[in-house]
């Protein structure tokens, strides 16, 4: 692995699963701890104290889940992709598992994205559901993940699996801004429905930190989730290796 | 014998192993091969001899170990059109003709001039089935026609998988015809196989897998 | 390197003579997606009620989706048979670039699958009234769209390979990336009947095909060779 000699020692030394675990599981509680904090403080901020839209009155309170979801659902692409690419390019296991375990997680934001924009569509548009460029692209990114997800667990060997997966994720990373451009001027094309999300409301600052905070609190929820499947993943994808046999040891033990 | 160990082997081994769900498939193996040798690879099913021979094809990845091609890292380009491999698989279209099939595969390689098909395939004793579609020949006329490429496409290793099965007394005595003439040419062959074969020229050498 | 060079020629001539070969011995595999989007068109009427105006409305949107899942049918094929018999492993091993022998297989299977579909179309297009005037948009259409969905497709069912068969995989991977295509091809066919300029959507269709045309072989050979583990 001499290509492996130009990557930051620490970064080398973090790939390393034993390593990796217990980095993981070191930080995890303190992350999960901070995902509730913050949560619930921005969630008392966002539906209590924020005043009611002059507009669209209390119903506006849902973008305190559904924009930092839509947020964390390209942030998490993102980090999946160069994931994927860590894992193509220098085959170190951990980016595999990174970039495979982060799938779901943004799947499942991307799917609370898609449900709190059709809730919120309902007394903004008086429809679930309308063709907007957003929720449009946020659809087929949902399809995106579902298709690194299901081609993943299409094959019998995980690692080849999460390689072939992390093409895909790649070449979705080429397609995102691509379905974006086309959706826009399909819209342009159709003169369909083209309220943007904030309107031209301005938002106040009552309304602004709640929403700040809660996306930093989706981001260590992401970290508290990702590095706990990360680490029951390299548990059975390592079962063989004598750190695994240690920990298993040092289990029964306790 | 001599100047052979002592010139750049044209295939090396060190310590190579491949996993498979990280479980070593085979321990690491070390071998050197010169021109003119034939090698048996033995072992029991599973030990790992279908996997060593797509790997050293290029079709595997190198997990641990290294292979070296002339002493040099093994790459893709490099031995290209140097190695033909003969799998399980024959690679011959069921639809196509052997003769359709050689010809794509002389296609493939590129070699144009001086190639009788028709010759060849005589030769190996699919007379008078030549244009018959492969799905309608037997198991046997099949690996006849798969190792009709060997004649015709010119390389340097020969890597076998079993080219013994499915074929009768005369079939087994042409692949070690076949073999006897690659290695006094200086090619080198690798043949996996259960049953034991017996060559004219003298033993061969032989790399055990063990699990 | 020259006598290197001089063997591609002849190497793609065998690799696209053999494709379309094995596809005249199986003719009627080459029937069944032309007989599948002829099928497809001929229910719409029955479901929405023979109406012109409204048949002329989505006609030439239900074209082009009719030809993309006629398409999406005959992809799985692409290199199962490949894989079934070995011939994969000879190609890979092969001592030609693996790109340019799977672009020719892709141009094979374009020639077999999309080529006979856009030919009846103007038949599925006239089943719906479709303007005449429209046909030759549609037509020019789908001869940008269907190559670039034969050329994304090819890369998809590469990743697939190794796996199980699995179809209905294929049409979830394929969905995202076919999104813009049928956006542009459709959007062309929509502005020519509103007589608006159409020119614009089939040249973004164009731009892409040519970005594809060089870059979904070298990403199928990559796919092909991650999903058969080389």
């Amino acid at each position: 692995m001499s290509s492996s000699s130009w990557i930051p020692l620490w970064l080398h030394k973090l790939g390393s699963p034993p390593i990796f675990y217990r980095f993981a599981g070191v930080v995890r509680p303190w992350a999960m701890a901070l995902a509730i904090i913050t949560g619930a403080i921005a969630l008392y901020g966002g539906l209590v104290l924020a005043p009611a839209d002059y507009q669209q009155g209390d119903a506006y309170r849902i973008i305190f889940i559904h924009v930092p979801s839509a947020w964390m659902s390209m942030f998490i692409y993102g980090v999946m992709g160069i994931a994927a690419f860590i894992a193509l390019v220098w085959r170190i296991k951990l980016a595999e598992v990174v970039a495979m375990e982060s799938a779901p997680i943004g799947a499942a934001f991307t799917f609370i994205t898609l449900v709190t924009g059709s809730l919120w569509g309902k007394p903004m548009w008086g429809t679930w559901w309308t063709w907007d460029a957003r929720l449009t692209s946020e659809l087929v990114l949902l399809f995106l993940y579902l298709g690194v997800i299901g081609l993943y667990h299409a094959f019998e060997d995980r690692r080849q699996g999460a390689r072939a997966a992390a093409f895909l994720a790649i070449i979705g990373i080429i397609n995102v801004p691509i379905v974006h451009f086309s959706v826009n001027w399909w819209n342009t094309l159709h003169q369909g429905s083209t309220i943007s999300i904030f309107g031209h409301s301005k938002m106040s600052g009552a309304m602004l930190w709640p929403l700040l905070l809660m996306m930093l609190a989706t981001k260590f929820y992401y970290i508290a989730s990702l590095f706990r499947r990360v680490r029951t993943d390299l548990l059975s994808l390592e079962s063989g290796k004598d750190w695994v046999r240690q920990i298993a040891q040092d289990e029964a033990r306790s | 014998m001599t100047y052979a160990s002592t010139a750049v082997p044209l295939l090396e081994a060190r310590a190579l192993s491949f996993q498979r769900q990280d479980e070593p498939v085979f321990a690491p193996l070390d071998f050197q091969l010169h021109a003119g040798d034939l090698v048996l690879i033995e072992g029991d099913n599973g030990s790992g001899k279908t996997t060593l021979l797509r790997m050293l094809a290029g079709l595997l990845h190198v997990d641990e170990g290294e292979l070296l091609w002339q002493g040099e890292t093994l790459q893709r380009d490099q031995c290209a059109g140097q190695i033909l491999f003969l799998g399980h698989q024959l690679g011959l279209k069921g639809d196509l003709s052997s003769r359709e099939n050689l010809r794509i595969a002389v296609g493939l390689h590129g070699c144009r001039d001086g190639v009788d098909i028709p010759g060849v395939l005589s030769n190996i004793g699919l007379h008078g089935y030549e244009d018959e579609p492969v799905r309608r020949l037997s198991a046997g006329q099949k690996k006849r026609a798969a190792l009709a490429r060997l004649v015709l496409l010119p390389a340097m290793l020969w890597l076998l998988d079993e080219p013994y099965a499915n074929l009768d007394r005369t079939g087994i005595a042409l692949v070690n015809a076949l073999l006897e003439d690659h290695t006094a040419a200086g090619g080198v062959a690798l043949v996996t196989s259960h049953g034991t074969a017996s060559f004219h020229g003298g033993e061969p050498q032989r790399i055990r897998m063990h699990d | 390197m020259t006598e290197h060079q001089a063997s591609l020629a002849p190497a793609c001539a065998a690799m696209l003579r053999r494709d379309l070969t094995l596809a005249w011995r199986r003719r009627g595999d080459i029937a069944m997606p032309v007989l599948y989007a002829l099928i497809v068109t001929m229910l719409f009427p029955f479901a929405l009620g023979p109406e012109d105006t409204l048949l002329l409305r989505i006609a030439g949107g239900v074209v082009l989706v009719t030809v993309l899942l006629a398409m999406l049918l005959a992809l799985d094929a692409m290199f199962s048979s490949d894989i079934e018999d070995g011939s994969l492993e000879q190609l890979v091993i092969a001592p030609q670039p693996l790109a340019l022998m799977l672009g020719m297989k892709i141009l094979a299977h374009w020639l077999t699958t999309a080529l006979p579909l856009i030919v009846i179309s103007p038949l599925l297009a006239a089943m719906l009234h479709l303007p005449v005037a429209v046909i030759p948009v549609l037509l020019l259409a789908l001869l940008m769209a269907t190559p670039l969905l034969s050329l994304l497709g090819a890369v998809l069912v590469a990743l697939t390979a190794g796996t199980r068969r699995s179809g209905m995989l294929l049409a979830l991977m394929l969905l995202p990336l076919c999104v813009p295509a049928v956006i542009f091809a459709a959007g062309a066919v929509a502005a020519a009947q509103q007589g608006l300029p159409w020119f614009s959507p089939i040249a973004w269709l164009g731009a892409a095909l040519v970005l594809a045309v060089v870059l979904a072989p070298m990403a199928c050979a990559a796919a092909l060779r991650i999903a058969l583990d080389a």
